[in-house]
Order: C-alpha cells, then sequence, then structure tokens
C-alpha cells in the first residue's frame, strides 16, 4: 500500500528507508525523488504547515521531532485514500525516538561539531566502528513492519466492517421485493457494528420473507426459495433448534433491542485481535479459519504461520511498541517530582518549547503579520510553519520565547523572499540573443508579457523597464495589446515619445531605439502581439514588452484570452504587475492568473507555464506595510523581479531581501 | 541674613558635585583608563585566540544534488550514507591525521537558503564548490550563478582576513562516460567542468560590464553590484580560473560509491576521495 517510507535528519542525511516496490526504489533513489521534491518544494519554501505534499502522483505526509532535527515521511499513491498515515506517522515517531534515543543525540551532535574537544581526542579506528548505522538500527526493520502490519490489518478491518452491511443486502436483494425492503439496507447501514446483530436482521428478515411469499406466490415460489438458499429450507426447525441450543450456553436471543453489555460480549473482533499470538484455543482457532476466508486477504493464513514462527520475537516488539506508543506514566511522575526542575532546567538554559508555549507568541506574530499587509491566509499558514519547526526544540537560557519565535520567523521569511530562480532580466536576455542559431534562421526576440488586474500600473512600469533596457544599449519594441481601454494606445505612444527623446550613451536622443508597435482598438490581442514579434525580428529588435489590457482574475473569457496570448506567442517572460496596496486579495489575484495560464493555455499540459516573475507597484505608497511582497512570493513561490517606487523613469528598484524582512518585522 | 542663606542654598548643589569630579582627577583617572585599556587587550586577545583557534574549517558548497553530504558523511563517518536534499548546515568533525583535525560545514545548496555560507566564511580556511560534473553541461548558467556568488564573497573579504583557498570539485565522475583508465577520465572530468564554467562566467562578467545595473531598494550607498570576476590577464580577455585575482583556484575531480562501506573500498583499493583528500593535506599544513 505504501511505496516509500524513510526516516531523514534535516541535513539530509538518511538514516534507514524503505521502498515498497521496485519503482519506487529506483525513483527514490534518484533525485526525482518525492522526498527531494517534498523538500524543495514545500519544506525550504517554508509550506511546512500544509497536511499533505502531492507530485508525480505520489502522495507524501511528513512530521518533525525538532529536538532531534529528524524528519518521518511516508510516500504513497495518490489514489489510494489510506487513512492510517498520519497514525503511522505518529507511531513511527514515537518507537523510533524511544529505541534510539541515544544513538540519535549522539549523531545529532555529531552534527554540530559541538564536542570538538572530546572528538579530537577519539582515535580514528574509533569512528568507523562508532557509526555502524546499519547496526544501530538493526532492530527497526521488524519493529517497523510489525507496526505497519498493525495499521493494515486495522484499517483492513474498518473497510471490511463499512462493506459488510452491503455484501448483506445483496445477498438478500435476489428474493422477491417487497414494500419493507426499501427501509432495510439504510436500517442496516445505520447499525453495522455488530455483526451478530446484523445476521439476526437477516434471519428475522428471511423469516418475514417467508411468510410473506407463502402468503402472496404460494407455493411456486417457496419452491425455487429452497432451491436457491440451503438454509431458508429447513427454516422453523432450523430456527427452533438454533434457539435451543443457544439457550444452553445462556446467551440471550431475546425480542428486545441489545443492550451495550450484550454487544461488547458478543463481539468476537476485537479481542481476537489483541490476543493474536497469545496461543487460541481449537475453538477460536476454528473462527479465525473462517474470518480469514471471509476476508479479502487471501494471504492472511501465511501471515498467522509466519507470526507463529517468529512469536517469541514478535512478543518483544509488540511490547517494545506498545511501551512506547502508551502515554509515558513514568515521566508523569518524575515531572511532578516538582517544579524546582524545571526551574533548574531552565536556569541551566535547556528549556523544551511545548505548543503551549508557542501560541500565544505565535498569535501576536500572526497579528503583528496583518498589520503589516500580509494576506490573512499567508500570516496563517507561515506562522504554524514556524510553530511547527520549534515545537521540541530547546531555546537557550537567556533566550525567551518570543525572541525564539522572532528569530525562526526572521529566518523563515529571508527564506520564503529569496529567489530561487536567476532574477537576472539582463544576463538571461544576453543569454538568448547570443544563442547560437542555425544560420537560415533569424534572431528571436526577447519577449515579455506584462499581466495583472486592472489599474495596477501595467503600462507605467512597462514603460520603466523599457528605460532600463534602452539604458542598456537594447533595442526594444513595444506591443500595445491593450485593445479595449481607451487611451491605452496613446498612453504608450507618448510614453514612447519621452524614451526616445533621452539620450543615451552620449547621443542626444535615442530615436530608433524604442518603437511603438500598434493596431488599434478592438482586435485580437494575441494576433497584435504575434504581429509585433514578427515585426521586431525583422526589424532587428532585441526585445518586446507586450502590454495587455488589466482584467479581474473572475472573468474567465478574459484569462482565456490572455492565456491564448501567451499560448500563442510562448513569450520568454511572464510578469504579473501587482500593486503594494494589496490586501487579502494578493493571494486570489495570483493564484487565479497563475492557474489560468497553466489551465487554458493549450491542451498539452507538459508546456503549460504560469507566471515567472513579478513586478510590484506603488512601493512607495505603503511605507512599511510590504506585506504584499510576502503573500505573493509565498504565493508563486516566483521571485519579485522589480519594485516600482515613483513616479519618474528612473524609479525602478531591485528588491533586497534583508530590507522586506526588516520592514515586516519592525514594529 | 536673609540673603546669605539664600546663597547657602543656591551654593550647596555644588559641594555635592566637587568631590565627583575631584574623585575622578588625577591619578584615579589615569588608574581608570589603564584599567579600561588593560580590559580591552584583554578582550582583544580573546577573540583574537577565538578566531585564530576557529580558522580551520572546510566549507562544501555547491548546487543541490552535486553529492556534498555525501562527501561530507564519507570524511565524517567513514561511509557514504544515502542522503536527500538538506534543509540544514551540517558541522562535522572530520580527523585527517592523528594531529589534524578539520570541521567540514556542509550548506545547502538550494537558492534559498545557500547564502547561509556567508557565516561560516570568516572561520573557513578552504572552500570546496562541489560540482556534478555529470550533469554540469544540462546547468551550468544556474551552478555559474552560485559559483559567481562564491567569488564574489571571497574577493569582498575584508583585506585583514586570509582568503580561504578554493578548489573546484568535480564530483560524481564515476558517471561521466568514457571508457578510458582512471587517470585520464580524472583530467576529462577536470577540463569538462572548467572549460563550461568558464564560458558561463564570461558571460555574466561580459553581461555586468556592458549593462547599466539597477539599484536595489533602499539603496544604502553600497551597489548590488555583483563583482568578483576580475582577471589579472589583459584587458578584454574572458575570463579565466587561472588569471582570477581572488586567488589561487585548484580542480580536482572525485566520486564516492553510497551506501558502501570504507572497508570495502579500502580492500578495493581505491578511494573515491582521493583528490580531495590530497588538497585538503597541502592545503592545512
Amino acid at each position: 500500500m505504501l511505496d516509500h517510507c524513510s526516516i531523514s535528519h534535516k541535513g539530509g542525511v538518511v538514516l534507514w528507508s524503505h521502498s515498497f516496490t521496485p519503482e519506487s526504489a529506483q525513483i527514490t533513489s534518484s533525485s526525482a525523488s518525492p522526498v527531494n521534491s517534498l523538500i524543495r518544494e514545500a519544506l525550504i519554501e517554508g509550506r511546512t504547515a500544509e497536511e499533505k505534499y502531492e507530485k508525480d502522483g505520489y502522495a507524501v505526509k511528513w512530521t518533525f521531532v525538532n529536538d532531534l532535527e529528524l524528519i518521518f515521511v511516508v510516500a504513497y499513491q495518490r489514489i489510494l485514500q489510506l487513512t492510517y498515515v498520519e497514525d503511522l506517522l505518529t507511531a513511527m515517531k514515537a518507537l523510533f525516538i524511544k529505541l534510539f534515543e541515544p544513538f540519535l543525540a549522539t549523531f545529532v551532535a555529531s552534527l554540530h561539531a559541538i564536542n570538538k574537544g572530546k572528538s579530537t581526542s577519539l582515535p580514528t579506528r574509533d569512528t568507523s566502528s562508532l557509526w555502524n548505522f546499519a547496526k544501530a538500527f538493526d532492530g527497526w526493520d521488524k519493529v517497523f513492519d510489525k507496526l505497519l502490519r498493525g495499521f493494515e490489518e486495522k484499517a483492513a478491518l474498518e473497510r471490511k466492517s463499512r462493506f459488510r452491511p452491503v455484501t448483506h443486502t445483496e445477498q438478500i436483494i435476489p428474493s422477491p421485493p417487497s414494500d419493507d425492503f426499501s427501509t432495510l439496507p439504510s436500517e442496516s447501514r445505520e447499525v453495522p457494528q455488530d455483526e451478530q446483530q446484523i445476521s439476526r436482521n437477516v434471519q428475522a428478515l428471511k423469516d418475514r420473507l417467508r411468510g410473506r411469499g407463502g402468503r402472496r406466490g404460494g407455493r411456486g415460489t417457496l419452491r425455487t426459495e429452497s432451491g436457491s438458499g440451503r438454509d431458508s429450507a429447513p427454516t422453523s426447525e432450523n430456527e427452533s433448534t438454533k434457539r435451543k441450543t443457544k439457550a444452553k450456553t445462556q446467551r440471550k436471543w431475546g425480542d428486545a433491542v441489545p443492550s451495550e453489555s450484550d454487544m461488547a460480549s458478543l463481539d468476537f473482533s476485537v479481542d481476537k485481535l489483541n490476543s493474536d499470538a497469545n496461543g487460541f484455543s481449537s475453538r477460536d482457532l476454528q473462527s479465525l479459519v473462517d474470518e480469514a476466508s471471509l476476508g479479502t486477504r487471501t494471504e492472511d493464513g501465511m501471515y498467522e504461520v509466519k507470526d507463529w514462527d517468529f512469536s517469541q520475537k514478535d512478543d518483544k516488539i509488540d511490547h517494545d511498541i506498545a511501551r512506547a506508543l502508551r502515554p509515558d506514566t513514568n515521566k508523569q511522575s518524575t515531572g511532578s517530582l516538582g517544579s524546582l526542575g524545571s526551574l533548574f532546567a531552565r536556569l541551566t538554559g535547556s528549556k523544551v518549547l511545548s505548543e503551549e508555549d508557542l501560541q500565544p507568541v505565535l498569535e501576536g506574530m500572526k497579528q503583528h503579520l496583518m498589520k503589516k499587509n500580509v494576506a490573512k491566509e499567508i500570516a496563517d499558514k507561515v506562522c504554524e510553519g514556524v510553530g511547527e519547526s520549534l515545537v521540541g526544540k530547546k531555546v537557550g537560557g537567556f533566550q525567551t520565547t518570543s525572541n525564539a519565535v522572532r528569530l525562526a520567523l526572521s529566518s523563515s521569511l529571508t527564506r520564503i523572499l529569496t529567489p530561487k530562480t536567476s532574477t537576472d532580466l539582463l544576463l538571461s536576455i544576453r543569454t538568448k540573443l547570443s544563442l547560437p542559431l542555425p544560420s537560415s534562421q533569424q534572431r528571436m526576440p526577447y519577449s515579455i508579457v506584462f499581466v495583472g488586474v486592472n489599474g495596477v500600473g501595467k503600462s507605467t512600469n512597462l514603460s520603466k523597464v523599457c528605460f532600463w533596457l534602452i539604458q542598456n544599449g537594447l533595442r526594444v519594441l513595444i506591443a500595445a495589446c491593450d485593445t479595449f481601454r481607451s487611451g491605452a494606445v496613446e498612453q504608450l505612444r507618448v510614453h514612447v515619445r519621452n524614451l526616445s527623446m533621452l539620450g543615451v550613451d552620449g547621443a542626444t536622443n535615442s530615436k530608433g531605439r524604442v518603437e511603438l508597435y500598434e493596431k488599434g482598438y478592438g482586435k485580437d490581442a494575441a494576433g497584435i502581439a504575434k504581429e509585433a514579434v514578427a515585426h521586431a525580428k525583422d526589424n532587428d529588435f532585441d526585445v518586446v514588452l507586450v502590454d495587455t489590457a488589466g482584467r479581474m482574475q473572475d472573468n474567465e473569457p478574459l484569462m482565456r484570452a490572455l492565456a491564448k496570448l501567451v499560448a500563442v506567442n510562448s513569450p520568454d517572460k511572464i510578469i504579473f504587475v501587482g500593486e503594494a496596496l494589496v490586501g487579502n486579495e494578493a493571494v486570489d489575484q495570483l493564484t487565479k492568473f497563475d492557474r489560468a495560464l497553466r489551465d487554458f493555455s493549450g491542451a498539452s499540459s507538459s508546456r503549460s507555464r504560469g507566471i515567472d516573475g513579478m513586478l510590484i507597484t506603488k512601493w512607495d505608497t505603503v511605507d512599511d506595510k510590504v506585506g504584499a511582497a510576502l503573500s505573493m512570493t509565498y504565493v508563486t513561490g516566483q521571485p519579485i523581479i522589480f519594485v516600482g517606487c515613483g513616479q519618474t523613469y528612473t524609479d525602478l528598484r531591485q528588491l533586497r531581501v534583508s530590507n522586506v524582512v526588516q520592514a515586516i518585522l519592525s514594529d | 541674613m536673609k540673603d546669605h542663606f539664600q546663597e547657602e542654598t543656591v551654593a550647596s548643589p555644588i559641594p555635592e558635585v566637587a568631590p565627583f569630579v575631584g574623585s575622578l582627577s588625577a591619578q584615579n583617572l589615569v588608574l581608570l583608563s589603564l584599567a579600561v585599556t588593560v580590559l580591552f587587550f584583554i578582550v582583544l586577545s580573546f577573540t583574537r585566540k577565538k578566531s585564530k583557534s576557529r580558522g580551520n574549517d572546510l566549507l562544501l558548497l555547491g548546487p543541490p544534488d552535486s553529492g556534498k553530504t555525501a562527501i561530507m558523511s564519507n570524511l565524517a563517518y567513514d561511509q557514504t550514507l544515502p542522503s536527500h536534499t538538506s534543509l540544514q548546515t551540517n558541522l562535522a568533525q572530520v580527523v585527517l591525521s592523528p594531529t589534524k583535525t578539520l570541521r567540514v560545514i556542509d550548506v545547502p545548496g538550494h537558492p534559498r537558503i545557500r547564502d547561509q555560507f556567508r557565516e561560516h566564511l570568516g572561520d573557513a580556511k578552504a572552500i570546496a564548490f562541489v560540482v556534478d560534473s555529470s550533469t554540469i553541461s544540462r546547468n551550468a548558467s544556474v551552478v555559474a550563478e552560485h559559483l559567481h556568488h562564491v567569488l564574489h564573497a571571497i574577493t569582498s573579504l575584508p583585506p585583514t582576513q586570509s582568503t580561504p583557498a578554493l578548489l573546484i570539485l568535480a564530483h560524481k565522475m564515476d558517471l561521466l562516460k568514457s571508457g578510458a583508465s582512471s587517470n585520464s577520465a580524472t583530467s576529462v572530468a577536470i577540463s569538462r567542468v572548467c572549460t563550461i564554467l568558464e564560458r558561463e562566467l564570461e558571460k555574466r562578467r561580459a553581461s555586468q560590464s556592458g549593462g547599466v545595473g539597477m539599484e536595489s531598494l533602499g539603496a544604502d550607498g553600497e551597489g548590488s553590484e555583483m563583482g568578483g570576476l576580475d582577471c589579472s590577464g589583459p584587458a578584454g580577455g574572458t575570463f579565466k580560473f587561472s588569471e582570477w585575482e581572488g586567488g589561487e583556484v585548484y580542480f580536482a575531480a572525485t566520486w564516492v560509491k553510497v551506501g558502501e562501506n570504507k572497508d570495502v573500498e579500502k580492500s578495493s583499493g581505491e578511494d573515491g576521495l582521493d583528490g580531495l583528500k590530497e588538497w585538503l593535506n597541502q592545503v592545512s599544513k
């Protein structure tokens, strides 16, 4: 059922891993393993608050142990609805730490080079014997197998009990329909717990049926029924004898509704599961076999035999599992030994952060982030992620909880805001232009599309980018693809006129360095963009800047048109223009633009692409409430390429991550 | 009489101040300043000692999936443990020879957290930039960007600090397709990594030297321009590692086998990390 399971250190060393199928073993040994992509795309980006991560048909769930810096990961096929994975993870976590804590502690310490003086004195020979990882985790394979099997069996049992009423009703359906029937399935589904009860229901129903059938159809139906169902033929006698024998064993089969205690005494399934390897009386064994033949899993028999062989060992493992999973009573007693101990612990600087400690601080941080204009959803997730990375961590004696949280938050923000792809636009333009190409082909210009909602400043900032490109000696063509808003083309024309009058490199004006490509209003934007690119190719322009009409993210026809423009021209960069004033709306805008571009741009999903970068405008209007930058980078994971911060052509800046983090954290 | 009284009350603050000044004057002042200077020197000597003893680190840098953690585990635990993308920095103590130890710092290569190496740069004695030689041609520009950051950081170190030695490690050379003997495989891997990186870095240098940079937000006089690619060669020449101004750049080619214990390797008579170890011995002399 599971595909892969691993226990590893946050530093990257895998302590133990197990693949359940050859394919997953192959995948996980390559760099495209689900664990790798989980870390790269979820954990490093601060998305630890999300419950699970899906990639390439795998669903991945994980959990942290912060004081030992361990990550537990389970990967399985996404289509499987495995309910026990989270329980498995917690159980695994508890067990693994219980069993191997001393070794893990020394291992983690060795990865921090804390015991510097000590390790120098260690002879070289010792290290190899000290770090025998295979030996250290010797028994874990068996423990894990046992644990997993336990969970799988439980899940299978649950499923069985869920499906059982259905199978029973199916058995009944062949018999002649009647009015009473329609109510039955729902009724039996409501009380599916007790097998005995179900069988009793069935029996009662059959009785009723027989009576009705006899009344209605007479002899014919009765005969066919007796032919088909063996148990219903000698009914009345059988029933009475059964009742008699049961009466001997003092079992109550009254017409009264069974009470709780009755149900408990009749429930054999739970009991049987627990006393798995403890030995059965022959009668119990018989019932077990019956159960197995009834069940869905054919290998059950195999399992039982195996268990029997290793019963001794399993007992021990069982014991271990039970001990580890039991809420620790020992610890409680030592804890009650005195608050004096905790006081000392605090003085000596080993306070362990608990969830209760963190809760108020995190709540305060969340409020603070929201005051800085971070979207609520993002603030929630970031704080939750920070909390997850701190629970169980030891903090130094002089460090307060809020300080620790602040530190973790700051590093988390830095991580989210740091671009993971190059933001050097100039370099990528130059790289594309200098690519060697076949002699027959002409050089394609570098094209950039600006998208965004209405009135955020697409055209204005496009002209700023254009100015910067001209200053760098590139020839730029502006394509006026906003064919909707009146004045949009004229606005660009004014910009082009201004820009061509500004001097570059000593020349008094930059005429010929920038041109406008326009086809008036009401035309197809995608077509104009295509023509513009062709025009640029013929006239040896280096860069094409495509200005699009602003649109609301909910307007599907317009979003489709935008996706078409992207699909037809496949630009080198799609830049989303957003304003720094935006609050909660940022999340919605970006997700919808991104998704629309991905969903509508062509049939082939492999070529679908979203936003490549962002440009934040009106930065000068928000002072230190720069939360929009965080919201936007968190949603897309793409970098902020430029920041527009004023009225003139030179007011375009690159974002400095440390500044933004500082601004967000400042009071 | 009344007047006199008033004068007294006015004058009373003066006697209170005067003793204080008096106590500080002359000898005491000298003593105090002497004490301060002594304290200052003590603190200074402590910090100096600290930095001296700690300047013994090997930084493992490089793009993700290039094998930094594998090298680290090989050095530290004498066996190559399986690993995945790192989330945080590893620091491990490595015994080079009975008298020599080294702290190996393995910094994650993910673009979002790779800048953490700057924190450790002050104590670094050597930097090994690990490159996956089997995939270098595919993601050359990304690797070059990372290397550019490292080179920039090295050249912008304050002059009081000794610059760490830089090694570019062509790792995973066993994955490189070449049917020749191991010696030539080494040189193939090295020359390949070297030429590709030089080409990419030259591109970066050219694009910067010609362009007008953009100020970064909240510019406080410090330019966002990334330098660190200056060469001592003839003006207008392309970027060459041999002519790089930041110091000498060494090359080595290595490989490790994941999951193998050192004993097995020893019996087969070869060690994939020989190149690295040789260089470390040479540097840490």
